[in-house]
């Protein structure tokens, strides 16, 4: 029951990209395509599972003073991993994502949740975590980049959807383009907020 | 004091240790993929801009510009009738990695493929597309290229995709330092 | 000239917060006025210009040497939060006016995707030491003058009449934008 609700509080109550605004860099930089931002979600979820299962295995061992250094080691050394598997086995993706995977390091989610929960929950616990968390990011770089893909190429995971007859808006696909759509989604968020809050004070 | 410092060391000396051996073991057993794929790529980038030949041999590259980076053969039933220069100029977003095939007999441009880029996509981006690639082929190697943003009026110019005249210019360039040392060496004699 | 290109291109074509997307965290978080920006600005300078050099000179002297270059990304994150937590302990015993300004904002950097993003791309570049030197000082500086006018702006934006749904970040998100379409003017320059 209790995984459970680890689980599912990454993906909306607790959704890092739009309620903790964390990981904000690759959100705009990697959201040109769905395609990009499915690989990208995927190999942070792989990261940030990984690394929670470690150091909630190691979260006795390790000594106070000097965890935020190992934190790092641990996640860093995931990361390498999962740049060089990626090269190995999908390498336009690789090549598509660039500096943006040996980002993932400092990516202030993945240390966020070490020092927020694994490094004080159990295996099994910190794993769902990782997994809702991940899921939650990844659902939201792929709404960002479904945005941008749609308006901005007329496409969805490169697939023609919108016809011959409509013209790309190719602001955004471009830099701009990016934080217009995460200017969007935030309003959105701000409503959906205030709204709640005022439902609350009605009852 | 002395002896938390030694044991705080220690246990970071481990976790990098541990790190390191972990990852040189995964380095261990994908490099050879990487190799192999990046091998492959290459191989299947030769065929598209010389499609003629049934042998690639890389040559030794005497020159002194910076934007070449290797330079192959393409044979025919052992006869030098190609020749595929990897430029890497610089673009908008790092170096946009290039192969540019020649032909011999009728010194012109086979083909051109664009291999690796960080271009801005959906702009510099399109660099890879085969319309774009499509615009060089068939040119003459006598002349440098010049890269214009309206119609081509003459051979000598290509047209540069819209929007994106920086990486335009940059393809252009590396070709034409492929061109420069294939009319120095490679000329009808 | 060359450098020269380097370095104004990377100042204002591809700016390192706007078409780069670096350091976007501080970009959002230090940009509320103009003199916490320019102390993060400023900051962000000196461990840059400081780290890319220290991490162009590992990577060149030990990982080549000893062909671990696949240890980079490890290797790099640990220098950058070494160098500045000794930075740190550095200023503040040795040169406390200088850690009035900056030391808020240095445990801050260590998470910076900037310093690192940089470090990494001088050595995908394979830029020499002048050129990391270049690079790192000009990324820097871009990244100040994005924060700056940020901030400029922001101070303006206080008093204007932004709508409910849009206070707070999506306002930041939107003025961004505009600077970014404006930096796009610049690709025209070079």
């Amino acid at each position: 029951m209790r995984i459970g609700k680890e689980f599912t509080k990454g993906v909306i109550a607790e959704n890092p990209l739009f309620v903790q605004v964390l990981g904000t860099c690759p959100a705009l930089a990697v959201t040109t395509s769905v395609n990009n931002a499915l690989g990208m979600g995927v190999a942070f979820t792989a990261v940030l599972v990984c690394s929670n299962l470690v150091i909630s295995i190691l979260r006795k061992a390790v000594p106070s003073d000097i965890r935020i250094p190992s934190y790092i080691v641990v996640i860093a050394s995931f990361v390498t991993m999962i740049e060089m598997i990626m090269n190995a086995f999908s390498p336009a993706l690789y090549s598509a994502l660039g500096i943006f995977i040996p980002l993932i390091v400092v990516n202030c989610v993945i240390l966020g949740r070490a020092e927020a929960f694994a490094g004080k929950n159990a295996a099994l616990p910190s794993i769902a975590d990782g997994l809702g968390m991940g899921l939650g990011y990844t659902l939201a770089i792929v709404a960002v980049s479904s945005i941008r893909e749609i308006l901005g190429a007329g496409t969805f995971l490169g697939y023609p959807i919108l016809g011959s007859a409509y013209e790309p808006i190719l602001i955004m696909i471009l830099p701009a383009g990016a934080f217009i759509t995460m200017g969007f989604l935030f309003a959105g968020m701000n409503i959906i907020n205030r709204r709640q809050a005022a439902k609350k004070e009605v009852m | 004091m002395n002896q938390k410092v030694f044991k705080l060391t220690a246990f970071l000396l481990i976790v990098c240790g541990v790190s390191a051996l972990l990852i040189a073991y995964i380095n261990d057993i994908t490099i050879d993929r990487i190799a192999a794929q990046n091998a492959q790529a290459l191989q299947e980038g030769y065929t598209e801009v010389y499609p003629e030949a049934s042998e690639y041999s890389e040559t030794e590259y005497t020159g002194s510009d910076a934007a070449i980076t290797d330079v192959v053969s393409a044979k025919k039933d052992g006869q030098e009738v190609g020749v595929i220069y990897t430029v890497a100029p610089g673009g908008y977003g790092g170096a946009v990695l290039t192969l540019v095939g020649f032909d011999i007999e009728t010194q012109k441009i086979t083909g051109i493929k664009v291999l690796k880029q960080s271009e801005t996509p959906g702009l510099g981006g399109n660099c890879t597309q085969p319309w774009f690639a499509a615009r060089f082929a068939g040119k003459s190697a006598a002349q440098p290229l010049k890269a214009v943003k309206t119609e081509t009026s003459s051979d000598q110019e290509v047209q540069a995709i819209t929007a994106a005249t920086i990486t335009s210019t940059a393809v252009v360039t590396g070709i034409n330092a492929a061109q420069a040392d294939f009319a120095a060496n490679y000329a009808n004699r | 000239m060359e450098l020269f290109a380097l370095i104004f291109g990377s100042i204002f074509i591809s700016n390192i917060v706007l078409a780069q997307f670096l350091g976007i965290c501080p970009f959002l978080g230090v940009s509320k006025d103009i003199k916490s920006a320019f102390g993060m600005g400023l900051s962000v300078m000196f461990v840059m210009i400081l780290s890319s050099t220290i991490c162009w000179l590992v990577y060149t002297f030990l990982l080549v040497r000893f062909d671990l270059e696949y240890l980079k990304t490890i290797a790099f994150i640990l220098t950058i939060a070494a160098l500045v937590q000794l930075l740190e302990m550095f200023l503040k015993k040795n040169v406390p006016a200088l850690y009035k300004s900056m030391g808020v904002y240095l445990p801050l950097i260590t998470t910076n995707c900037a310093i690192l993003g940089i470090a990494l791309l001088n050595i995908q570049e394979n830029y020499n030491l002048i050129y990391t030197l270049a690079n790192a000082f000009a990324n820097s500086a871009g990244f100040t003058l994005a924060l700056v006018l940020m901030a400029g702006i922001r101070e303006r934006l206080d008093e204007a009449d932004v709508p409910d749904a849009m206070k707070g970040l999506p306002i930041v998100f939107f003025v961004a934008s505009s600077m970014g379409l404006a930096f796009v003017g610049f690709t025209g320059m070079i």
